[in-house]
């Protein structure tokens, strides 16, 4: 098997390793991990797991297809249409994945079984709804020791939560400076005062970030013995503590957009019918991006048409509304995503990345970027050129909204700064796009003086 | 422990464990007189605590 088919981001557990084959994604368990993988299956856990949503289904082969010594069993888990991590979640997402994480690790221990890793990095999300992944971190179960997992999870669950809870920020690009969970003692410090005073934090943070200096070894106090009810003791008030917390809803910058946008005469219902009527046109589309996706409204369009959409917005608020929304109205189509397209994610971890950037991992048949351009050409100074490679690197189908100067939301962006944008007109728009894209079509929408392309991405 | 430690508990964590259980149990072992004592003056149509969490 070539080593480059290894899905980096699975180098830490020597348990087992991810792959890719034939553009599917396979895990291998490893002989050393025989024993609990059998346990797993053989206690009711992975079905019971499986049963509630929670776990990621995965069907057993017959034959490896890696053939590497080590090697027991090859599983090919559910495919899942798109990777996510921490730093692009919004706070309900994480907390959601926190909850589950803790869920889990009840069930796992009326089956036997143990968390071995409480990662956000072992939860995805599909159809709508977060899911463990990783069927490696499953452990046997020893009453007398306590949680192996539980500064991990405190690190890289509790601590965010607890800060964007207090601080009232969205604090996601946290995840990006300490992709290990953000240091006890760094939380604490920022964690107000009055945070001591309350039971739960006190314990999973203050003391818990108190007693971790020094260098005593892990399993050091052997003479302590644990039990069952003191676990699921932990586990109760970590879920009290992380249940209550929440994201203080503020007024942003785009909440309202559509509100606002629906006065402006037929402006939205036109786009709509321009965009339905594009995509009724065009054969095979399952994937789609839509850019800068706001509340979602163009997001369920797609997800209505049988469309896999990931709801990109840079706004953490809109994206966390959207969040609350899928959850409430059971969508399953749509993966909302906190994305700065000015920054998108880049590939993290040792060497060639252990996980990959947004661009790595975003390749739709269709995207979305309706009234966006002006907030990265004008808004954060991008040239076109580059506007457009990043929509080709991400899809292969564009519709693109084309927002004039005379527009007054782009009055309203140069007011009070000087207008350096000379190449900011409609032509070197399509001449930029040109390079890598085909217009298709292109129509005015409505009497808003704005344009919308549809495009098609040239053969390489 | 059996479990292959691939990650660091920290130091300090189990020790923090040990003593958080420890406040937890008397914590809890209130909280549920209080419960109880509740449930006998108020109706008990509260759902179970133990919903998954999404």
């Amino acid at each position: 098997m070539p080593s480059d088919s290894v899905i980096p981001s699975s180098f830490r557990d020597p348990s087992g390793f991810v792959f890719t084959h034939e553009g599917i994604v396979y895990r291998q368990v490893n002989l050393s991990y025989k024993a609990e993988y059998d346990r797993l299956m053989e206690s009711g856990c992975y079905s019971s797991l499986v049963q509630k949503g929670w776990l990621l289904p995965h069907e057993e082969l017959n034959n490896s297809i890696s053939h590497t010594h080590e090697g027991y069993i090859t599983l090919r888990p559910e495919q899942l249409p798109f990777i996510s991590f921490p730093y692009e979640w919004s706070f309900d997402m994480l907390k959601d994945a926190a909850l589950l994480t803790l869920s889990i690790q009840k069930e796992c221990i009326h089956h036997g079984m143990v968390l071995k890793d409480a990662t956000p990095y072992n939860i995805q999300w599909h159809k709508g709804k977060p899911v463990f992944i990783d069927s490696l971190s499953f452990a046997t179960y020893d009453e007398a020791e306590p949680w192996v997992a539980y500064r991990q999870f405190c690190e890289s669950f509790a601590a965010p939560l607890l800060l964007m809870h207090h601080k009232k920020y969205p604090l996601h690009p946290l995840f990006l400076a300490w992709p290990d969970g953000i240091p006890l003692p760094l939380t604490r410090s920022l964690l107000p005062f009055k945070t001591r005073f309350s039971l739960h934090t006190y314990l999973h943070i203050h003391l818990h970030a108190k007693m971790s200096g020094g260098n005593k070894p892990a399993s050091g106090n052997k003479t302590a013995r644990f039990s069952k009810q003191k676990m699921l003791n932990l586990i109760s008030s970590l879920e009290t503590m992380i249940a209550k917390l929440q994201l203080a809803p503020q007024k942003s910058t785009w909440s309202g957009y559509y509100d606002e946008a629906a006065q402006r005469d037929d402006y939205l219902p036109a786009k709509k019918a321009l965009v339905q009527d594009w995509i009724s046109k065009l054969t095979s589309i399952h994937t789609a991006i839509d850019l800068g996706a706001n509340d979602g409204a163009f997001s369920r369009l797609l997800a209505s048409q049988q469309i896999f959409t990931i709801a990109a917005d840079f706004d953490p608020f809109c994206i966390n509304h959207l969040y609350q929304a899928i959850k409430t109205e059971k969508l399953s189509g749509i993966h909302p995503l906190v994305m700065d397209l000015s920054n998108p994610s880049p590939a993290i971890g040792p060497y060639k990345g252990e996980r990959d950037s947004f661009i790595q991992r975003t390749h739709t048949d269709l995207g979305l970027a309706l009234a966006l351009i002006h907030h990265l050409a004008i808004g954060k100074n991008i040239p076109f050129h580059k506007i457009a490679a990043l929509m080709a690197a991400a899809c292969h189908t564009l519709i693109i909204e084309f927002v004039p100067k005379a527009d007054e939301k782009v009055k309203l962006m140069l007011q009070g700064r000087e207008d350096i944008f000379t190449d900011y007109h409609e032509a070197a728009f399509e001449n930029a796009f040109s390079a890598y894209f085909t217009i298709v079509e292109k129509a005015p929408v409505a009497q808003s003086g704005r344009t919308l392309y549809l495009m098609q991405k040239n053969a390489d | 422990m059996h479990i292959l430690l691939y990650i660091d508990p920290g130091s300090g964590s189990y020790l923090v464990q040990i003593i958080a259980a420890a406040a937890l149990g008397v914590a809890f072992f209130f909280r549920n007189i209080k419960n109880y004592i509740k449930a006998l003056f108020t109706r008990s149509d509260k759902k179970p605590k133990d919903n998954p969490p999404v």
